[in-house]
């Protein structure tokens, strides 16, 4: 029992970095509630006791992770999750902006999304802390057979929306695919990387033999993505594809292959298929049909202009003007109220996420957990790309929502899932690298020395 | 003490003076709050080391860095956006256009004045509103130069080719550079656009819009010197005050939107008769041509060309004795069709089509041009005539047949002649610097044409117009064309001694050129002289 404690004060200790960052979050959401509160009271908003309902739920929800961590004497990172609570916190204030809880009573699902997204993480994290995360490499083809069924699930039972298909109650059970592929690909690479940096000499041929089952599998996942007209799933799942193939097996040349085949299908894409086809027009030209294709684009920017370097100010622009503000387009609305500099600073974020991110995995080195993290990392990042990408004009838009930030349940589902994914890698190994002694830290030491 | 409701509190701040101040507070403590937290993580950045993992490969490093670069290039690429959309002009009149923010600092601007050359206003913006709103205190006066700008159908003329400098984002000097990163700063109320400032003459503008009266026409008068437009009139014109969605319906005979002055193509009639004239000097013409009464043939097949004269006095039930041996100076005084007809066949197609390339034909020219578009005009379209066309080129030399020209290049051919036969190129713009645009002819042909262009005044067909002050040299026109009665034209400039201005003056179907369009292009130079245009 006094054992038990002492440990548990010690991570307590451990984790005081965490607990300084996360009261820093609450304050600066505090203070953009304010903000949204004064705004909405200025243009005549009632206040009633449910609009500080979400700020309360935030400041529980920091609290369980800060205590689930410490009492699970998590040694897993301290900033992934103020990095995730910070953009969170960001993304609450920008759907409560945008009204997402107006007319929500006490339990509506849209109270639920975050508080639940956190809980999922950290029952993930709990759950593959100590190592317990290698188990979900036992079987990798049971995380691809579970991609198919999730896709052809939707395909079965989707409604058409926008061009996509979506599940039941435009409910994207796809998204999910962000974590399943993820482990599929981190458990077959780690368990084929042999035979998959076997390229040929002296020309640098890869081995097709061994890429063969992957390869397949791609295929009929490009397929069933493409009938779903989700293209930027594809480009994010492909691109993890790469980034794990070259730090799995070291061989630059599947990057060099990748960006071959990017290419081809790419052009293929946009030659054949009008949807892709009206959005590079859109990308490149928007100007020449200001009130058709390029109206999203163009609308969003125009706030974005509105708020200059310094934005608007927190509830005082009128994103309602930006179509499907509150999902894709949530960083224009961020770029109209916080401006410039708002949207600096939730770029600098998602770098210091990504960063430690793929410093869990260079710290892990090698195997399935190094190749998990920066699978996840690397999803996380491009879907960020994409998305910020599109609203800027900086790349032709794809349709996906920023991670953390944008509405949508599944999507910050997903996101949670990883999140707590890396978490638990992050926590290390038990077994042989801590044999039965009661000093773990003179161990630590050494290994740094 | 008791107990105050937190909730009413908070909407009684909010009501007070106190919250706009209060509000930029709240939004700094946001920033700074963002910048404590970065630090303090960097500050606790050893005790945050994940040193239970072992030493780092350091394999993702590369590839984080790729991510720094992208992620920098997208907030670089979105500053250009977000910060400096002002140098964007389609950005711009797309958020003026579409945009309901009324927070948006595009609406706010005040877009410079349109000024003619004495500082006259011909465009403003006037506050309307939470919008600003576009004004033309003379209507359709100036509608084609200064052209429209609509929140609906967007712009036309310079409000769309001098787009960015009117709207303060193109800055050409310190000062404007300082303006420029203020807007960026800080939210200005009503941000400034420039000032642009033009070589017309709101007097002779109005005046040459009145004398053209309801007719269909055009006008242009020029600064032979240095190129400084002074008129430029289209009529009919449309108020730029009112744009309807009326006004863009094709289809309308008196196509209001047609600036006829620079985009309009005529036959030129007799007003050729100077081109041909030039392509004579140039040649080394010399004697006499024998011009009948009769007329003059290329082929038995062909009908004849004749002077006025025959026909007049055919009319009048008379026979004409024909004006018999012609010199140069004297055929283009009587403006003999025989005469230029019968030399234009002489030199022949090459000489032809030479000469119109030298008058620049078939080209383009900028009035006034910014990078992010210009104003132009269009000149003549030279014909296409066959070796074996002779009766087209006979046609063709007295500017009949397929040979068709804007009055603005008639103005410039007449400028031309006016300035030793260099050509300047027209500027709209006061501060546009002087650009000569190509040599039209040599200058002793140049001299001496304009010495013809005189006598066709003082002993020829532009009798009519013969005045003391100021003394007018140019060539008068009657175009047959196949819409109906001539096009009456006048090309010339004045004073005849030290030539200043020149001018080319269109009616369409207005008749003979010494009846319609002389008579108003000596009201225009009479009022230039009185207003001091002409020193």
């Amino acid at each position: 029992m006094t054992a038990a404690s002492t440990r548990e004060t010690k991570t307590w200790e451990l984790r005081r970095p965490e607990r300084l960052l996360l009261s820093g979050c609450l304050l600066l959401v505090a203070l953009g509630f304010v903000m949204v509160l004064g705004a909405g009271l200025a243009a005549g908003r009632r206040l009633g006791p449910l609009d500080l309902l979400p700020l309360l739920t935030y400041a529980a929800s920091l609290v369980v992770i800060h205590l689930t961590l410490v009492l699970s004497r998590s040694r897993g990172d301290q900033i992934l999750p103020v990095a995730a609570a910070f953009l969170s916190g960001i993304g609450l204030l920008a759907q409560y902006r945008m009204g997402a809880f107006e007319g929500a009573d006490l339990w509506g699902s849209v109270r639920l999304i975050f508080p639940g997204g956190v809980l999922v993480m950290l029952v993930v994290c709990v759950a593959g802390m100590r190592g317990r995360y290698r188990r979900l490499a036992a079987w990798p083809w049971v995380w691809a057979g579970l991609s198919v069924a999730l896709l052809a699930g939707v395909l079965i039972t989707g409604q058409r929306f926008r061009g996509g298909i979506y599940g039941l109650g435009l409910i994207t059970p796809t998204e999910l695919l962000k974590v399943t592929v993820i482990l599929f690909l981190a458990g077959l690479i780690d368990r084929d990387a042999k035979v998959l940096g076997k390229w040929g000499r002296p020309l640098p041929v890869p081995p097709f033999k061994g890429l063969l089952p992957l390869l397949g599998f791609w295929a009929l996942l490009a397929g069933l993505l493409f009938v779903q007209r989700d293209l930027g799933m594809f480009v994010i799942l492909s691109v993890a594809l790469l980034v794990m193939l070259v730090a799995g097996t070291a061989r630059l040349g599947y990057l060099v292959y990748g960006v071959l085949a990017a290419t081809g299908l790419g052009y293929l894409m946009l030659t054949l298929f009008s949807h892709g086809h009206r959005r590079i027009q859109a990308w490149l030209a928007p100007f020449d049909d200001p009130t058709g294709t390029g109206w999203q684009v163009l609308q969003g920017l125009s706030g974005m202009y509105s708020g200059g370097l310094w934005g608007e100010g927190f509830g005082r622009g009128n994103p309602e003007y930006i179509p499907i503000a509150e999902s894709d387009f949530i960083y224009s609305v961020i770029g109209e109220e916080l401006g410039f500099l708002g949207c600096a600073a939730v770029v600098v974020f998602y770098l210091i996420l990504f960063g430690r991110g793929l410093r869990v995995a260079d710290r892990i080195g090698s195997g399935f957990g190094m190749l998990l993290c920066g699978g996840l990392t690397t999803v996380l990042a491009t879907q960020t790309f994409l998305n910020i990408g599109g609203v800027t004009k900086f790349v032709p838009l794809t349709g996906i929502t920023l991670p953390f930030i944008s509405q949508g349940g599944s999507s910050l589902l997903a996101a949670f899932i990883g999140l707590g994914l890396i978490l638990a890698v992050s926590d290390g190994e038990v077994a042989k690298r801590r044999p039965q002694q009661d000093k773990p830290k003179r161990r630590r030491g050494r290994a740094d020395a | 003490m008791t107990p105050v409701d937190p909730s009413a509190l908070f909407g009684a701040i909010v009501d007070s003076e106190v919250w706009p101040i209060l509000r930029i507070g709240l939004q700094a403590a946001f920033f700074a709050t963002v910048v404590y937290l970065v630090k303090l993580g960097f500050d606790l950045r050893s005790l945050t080391e994940l040193r239970h993992l072992g030493r780092s490969k350091r394999s993702f490093r590369v590839f984080f860095i790729a991510l720094t670069i992208l992620f920098s290039g997208v907030l670089l690429y979105q500053a250009t956006w977000q910060l400096t959309g002002l140098f964007r002009p389609r950005f711009l009149t797309f958020m003026q256009a579409y945009d309901r923010r009324q927070f948006n600092p595009a609406h706010r601007i005040r877009r410079g004045r349109i000024l003619d050359r004495r500082g006259e206003i011909l465009a403003f913006s006037e506050r309307h509103g939470s919008r600003v709103l576009r004004r033309y205190p003379y209507g359709p006066a100036f509608a084609h130069v200064v052209g429209y700008s609509d929140p609906k159908f967007g712009a036309s003329g310079l409000e769309a080719a001098a787009n960015a400098y009117l709207n303060g984002a193109v800055a050409d000097s310190l000062p404007a550079w300082g303006e420029l990163g203020r807007r960026l700063l800080i939210r200005e109320q009503s941000p400034r656009g420039q000032d642009l400032k033009l070589t017309l003459d709101t007097e002779l503008q109005r005046l040459a819009v009145r004398r053209l009266g309801g007719k269909r026409g055009a006008v242009v008068v020029l600064d032979a010197r240095d190129g400084a437009i002074r008129v430029l009139v289209s009529t009919p014109a449309f108020d730029p005050n009112r744009i309807t969605a009326g006004l863009f319906r094709p289809g309308r005979p008196e196509t209001p939107l047609l600036n006829r002055a620079t985009q309009g193509l005529y036959p030129p009639g007799s007003g050729f008769k100077i081109l041909t004239a030039a392509l004579a000097l140039e040649q080394g013409f010399r004697g006499t041509r024998h011009c009948p009464a009769d007329g003059y043939a290329t082929s038995s097949r062909y009908r004849k060309i004749r002077d006025h004269e025959y026909y007049a006095a055919r009319r009048a039930g008379r026979v004409w004795k024909g004006h018999g041996n012609l010199g140069l100076a004297t055929a283009l005084a009587k403006s003999s069709n025989v005469f230029f007809a019968r030399i234009g066949v002489e030199y022949g197609h090459a000489a032809f089509s030479r000469n119109l390339e030298r008058f620049h034909f078939d080209r383009r020219i900028d009035l006034y041009q910014s990078p992010y578009g210009a104003w132009t005009m269009r000149t003549g379209r030279a014909p296409e005539i066959a070796r074996s066309d002779k009766y087209g080129l006979a046609q063709a030399s007295i500017g009949q047949g397929k040979v068709l020209m804007t009055p603005a290049h008639m103005a410039l051919i007449a400028a031309a002649v006016a300035n030793r036969g260099l050509a300047v190129n027209p500027r709209l713009v006061a501060t546009d610097p002087p650009v000569p645009l190509a040599r039209f002819m040599s200058a002793a042909a140049a001299r001496r044409l304009a010495g013809m262009l005189r006598k066709v005044v003082t002993e020829g067909t532009g009798r009519t117009i013969d005045i003391e002050q100021p003394a007018i040299a140019g060539k008068t026109g009657t175009a047959q064309n196949p819409q109906g009665a001539a096009h009456s034209w006048f090309v010339g400039f004045a004073p005849a001694g030290r030539p200043t201005l020149a001018v080319a003056v269109m009616v369409e179907h207005g008749g003979y050129g010494s009846a319609t369009a002389a008579p108003i292009a000596r009201d225009l130079l009479v009022r230039a002289h009185e207003s001091g245009l002409l020193r």
